[in-house]
């Protein structure tokens, strides 16, 4: 185990990432915990107690790897992207699941880690020029912990509010359907006056870092950032082939946030905490899955934007591969932390493979367990932010920025099997 | 006890303004001090204590009263009203991380019963060198006992996180001082049949290594066989002798209230982290351990204070500051009167709290908003001062200046309504959104800019009043407490 780790250090110095970084990562958040065995790990006749109603997995378009029925669309196109099927943090609890899924972090310590598109964020803080915010969530984060963690609010997501499904896409601050511009900026000269006229506040520090910001901010209104949520300028054809769904739009609106240079967005869509009715709702949700990312896959592509795009789709674990057929959940299927998983494409991540593997119960991986922050340290690594980097705490000092990589039982090695190495 | 309270409240009475003894060791520095409007101090004094803004009709009363010592006594008003003690309780919860969920894991009831406990103890004032006993020396179960919670609040439940916890609430030190950890050998955790139920207790079968430490001030703690040693950790930390857990509270307090400790980082106080002004630091740790730790007091001194009643900077030295996440998202809710829904997602099914729940009333840091999580609401991870922010963003003014959310509750808003209904005329409606939002009465020139506006714009007088709460609203005027 040791020699492994070793030769992968190894690696990591003798070689390098091509020197193009991957620029920004979209995260497509099933919430809730997906079942892995009725999307990426389907486990061929098996009996109704672990397939229940989906028994019946299909080919892709790369000879031995099949995924489930009811994602036809994604099977054209296994070409574009790697299956990790050996995801493992053993928590079953919601909370500690997205805590662990994101951020990494399995040490058990006192402090509370950052997410890691806070950390991209943060990371990118210099070098990322971009007027819309670094880290964007669609439509809100999971605030079920202080996802900005050590490193604080202002790395925190900016969260879109609205639906980019509906007619307008609302999006707090950007775009405002009661306001018009016009009547904006009539309104923001009223107030400039007022700020004027204030003999309490004129030309105080404060008022004047009021005053920049809000010239900042009337660039974002006024100007091309607040077109990049507008879908009408997608042509009605595009927007049909993500589909008119919450999971589509979001993803469509993604793809437009990587046009923009947004260094991570998070597409975040829940109901996939499928305790009872589970298959009932797979029935709805995989279609839909299946289009939206289907149609991003291929729209980056075709637009020469995928090799600079990371793309994660996954939740915070799986679910039981038993179906629980007794009351009261009548099929439906618990939380799994011990295997499930994830779906990554672009950016430097090696498509139409396949790592890891569960046994035929799907309660076990047989093969090359992946740790969160195995995931998430290739994730930046690809980024070109170096995994066993540090991070100031405000308390503490330098902290690891994945305490749990390279520890055992936390970590298995980063993904070098899946990314492009390149000879220096 | 009447005897003395009503002694103490005459001597406030007849002691001027100027002869706060605060004042003593600050106006020798830095010669006559500008003090601040009555609009301003009623203003400041509602925020900075309650984290509410004031009602109207107490604003309106406030500012005609001619009586000299109407600040005193609006003072001793607030430090008696519930606004008060929610305000601090929500304050200690911070420090305390009180919350259900990720990292403190405490889940909903005891989350609940702790609140309570806080409330009941600075509801009832008390002293807070007995407040911290009953704190360290808990144990019993997390839903009937309250206060072992603060044993349980930890990822990590060592004695080393604990007493690390301990050194940093109480001495104001990110570095543990000595030994002090051997103290909470003893505690341990067990569960009971009921559901998230835990039993907390000191193991006195355990024996000691060492039967004495010695501690950072050169005092020693003597361990007994089946004793709690606990009970002389305790009875050092509050000790009058040990002035620095005095001086921690009364620093922090001075923090809570100006935006700044005469030690900052109120929790950082290392030798080389000097005070601004040590004469200062010391009258009040004095004085806090004089007054048999009576935190009410010592809020009370420092309100009464020109220091705190000076203008804002520049021509004074009050430090203006963003107001907090929860006063924020409470006050636009207030003067909108549309109130967001809070819930718990654990246990499920979930629980709603009850409509017009105000933030700073939550209790649980789990439970959170967008709005909240925007303006920088603590998330309680870490016991220092520093994790709230109020820093104003970019972000946070494209919320409030161009959001559908806030217009909307704008425009639907009952009490603009109500207000255009009441007065039909630009000025009255002016007054009162004015009144209501900045503390105020609004000047003839802003008066005369919305009248320029709605004519310009041709507004009726709803639409105006949309305007005029938008634009009271985004004044740096109403975001800052100043």
């Amino acid at each position: 185990m040791k020699n492994i780790l070793i030769i992968f250090v190894f690696l990591a110095l003798a070689f390098r990432i091509e020197a193009q970084h991957a620029k920004s990562v979209i995260l497509i958040y099933l919430d809730g915990g997906p079942s892995q065995t009725d999307t990426f790990d389907p486990k061929p006749g098996s009996s109704r107690d672990i397939s229940g109603n989906l028994k019946d997995p299909i080919q892709t378009n790369v000879p031995g790897i099949i995924i489930n029925q009811k994602l036809p669309l994604l099977a054209k196109i296994a070409n574009k992207y790697s299956l990790i099927r050996s995801m493992t943090h053993g928590v079953n609890g919601h909370e500690t699941g997205h805590y662990a899924m994101i951020t990494g972090d399995l040490s058990g310590g006192s402090v509370v880690y950052p997410s890691y598109g806070s950390v991209i964020s943060y990371m990118k803080k210099d070098t990322y020029k971009g007027v819309l915010p670094s880290y964007i969530s669609l439509v809100s984060a999971n605030n079920r912990f202080n996802e900005g963690g050590f490193i604080g609010n202002e790395y925190k997501s900016f969260d879109t509010s609205g639906a980019p499904e509906n007619s307008i896409f609302e999006v707090d601050g950007f775009v405002n359907r009661l306001v018009k511009p016009e009547t904006l900026k009539s309104r923001l000269q009223l107030l400039d006056g007022f700020e004027k006229a204030n003999q309490l506040f004129r030309n105080t520090a404060n008022s004047l870092v009021l005053d920049s910001l809000r010239q900042r901010n009337n660039q974002l209104i006024f100007g091309k950032a607040a077109q990049v949520f507008d879908l009408a300028t997608e042509t009605k054809e595009m927007r049909e082939r993500y589909g008119m769904t919450r999971i589509g739009q979001s993803c469509l609106e993604a793809r437009k946030l990587v046009e923009a240079g947004v260094p991570f967005i998070n597409v975040r869509i829940t109901g996939w905490d499928t305790h009872k009715s589970h298959f009932q709702r797979m029935n709805i949700m995989l279609p839909e899955l299946d289009k939206a990312l289907s149609a991003l896959l291929i729209d980056l592509d075709e637009k020469g934007l995928l090799e600079k795009t990371i793309v994660l789709c996954g939740g915070e674990f799986g679910r039981t591969p038993k179906v629980l057929w007794e009351a009261p959940w009548n099929g439906g299927r618990g939380h799994f932390g011990q295997a499930f998983s994830y779906l990554v494409a672009g950016g430097g991540f090696i498509p139409g493979k396949v790592i890891g593997a569960t046994d035929k119960t799907g309660e076990n991986i047989t093969d090359r367990k992946v740790f969160p922050c195995d995931l998430i340290g290739t994730v930046y690594l690809l980024m070109g932010i170096d995994p066993h980097g540090t991070l100031p705490h405000i308390s503490e000092g330098m902290l690891p920025l994945l305490p749990s990589l390279g520890k055992a039982n936390q970590s298995n090695g980063l993904l070098f099997e899946l990314i492009n190495l390149k000879k220096e | 006890m009447k005897k003395i309270l009503r002694i103490i409240f005459f001597s406030l009475l007849v002691i001027p303004l100027h002869a706060n003894e605060i004042d003593k060791y600050i106006l020798s520095e830095k010669g006559m001090q500008q003090v601040c409007s009555d609009e301003v101090f009623i203003r400041r004094t509602f925020l900075t204590i309650t984290g509410r803004l004031p009602k109207t009709d107490v604003v309106i009363q406030f500012l005609s009263s001619t009586d000299p010592q109407k600040r005193t006594i609006l003072i001793d008003q607030i430090l008696n009203s519930e606004e008060y003690v929610h305000y601090i309780v929500m304050r200690w919860g911070d420090i305390l991380r009180i919350k259900s969920e990720f990292p403190s894991n405490l889940w909903p009831n005891s989350v609940q019963a702790y609140d309570r406990w806080l409330y009941e103890k600075i509801s009832g004032n008390t002293p807070y060198n007995q407040f911290v006993s009953e704190l360290l020396l808990s144990k019993g179960s997390n839903f009937r006992t309250p206060t072992v919670n603060f044993y349980r609040a930890f990822l990590k439940r060592t004695p080393d996180n604990i007493y690390k916890n301990i050194s940093l609430l109480f001495l104001g030190t990110r570095k543990t001082l000595d030994d002090g950890q051997l103290c909470f050998y003893q505690i341990r955790y067990k569960n009971t049949k009921e559901w998230k139920e835990e039993i907390v207790y000191p193991d006195v079968r355990i024996f000691p290594a060492t039967s004495t430490i010695k501690m950072f001030d050169g005092k020693e703690i003597r361990f007994d066989e089946n004793q709690d040693w606990r009970i002389p950790f305790v009875a050092w930390l509050t000790s009058k002798e040990n002035n620095r857990f005095a001086g921690v509270m009364a620093n922090r307090l001075w923090f809570w209230i100006t935006g700044k400790g005469i030690i900052n980082e109120p929790d950082d106080w290392r030798k080389s982290n000097l005070p601004s002004n040590p004469e200062l630091l010391n009258f009040l740790t004095n004085r806090f351990i004089n007054s048999g730790y009576d935190m009410k007091a010592m809020i009370r001194l420092i309100l009464n204070s020109k220091a705190y009643q000076s203008e804002m900077a520049p021509k004074g030295q009050y430090i203006p500051q963003r107001l907090q996440a929860e006063v924020t998202v409470d006050a636009l809710a207030d003067i909108t009167g549309i109130y967001d829904s809070y819930m718990s997602r654990v246990p499920e099914p979930f629980t709603f709290y009850p409509e017009g729940t105000r933030s700073v009333d939550l209790g649980d840091a789990t439970v959170s908003s967008s709005d909240l999580e925007l303006f920088g609401r603590v998330s309680r991870d870490v016991s220092l001062e520093s994790q709230r922010s109020n820093k104003i963003t970019s972000r946070q003014l494209l919320y409030l200046t161009n959001s559908v959310e806030l217009e909307g509750k704008i425009r639907k808003s009952n009490i603009l309504n109500r207000i255009c209904a009441q007065n039909n005329n630009v000025d009255d409606v002016c007054k009162a959104i004015s009144l209501m939002t900045l503390s105020r009465y609004p000047t003839k020139e802003e008066i005369m800019l919305f009248k320029v506006y709605a004519e310009n714009n041709n507004l009726k007088l709803r639409d105006l009043a949309t305007v005029i709460q938008w634009t009271y609203i985004n004044s740096s005027e109403f975001l800052f407490n100043h």
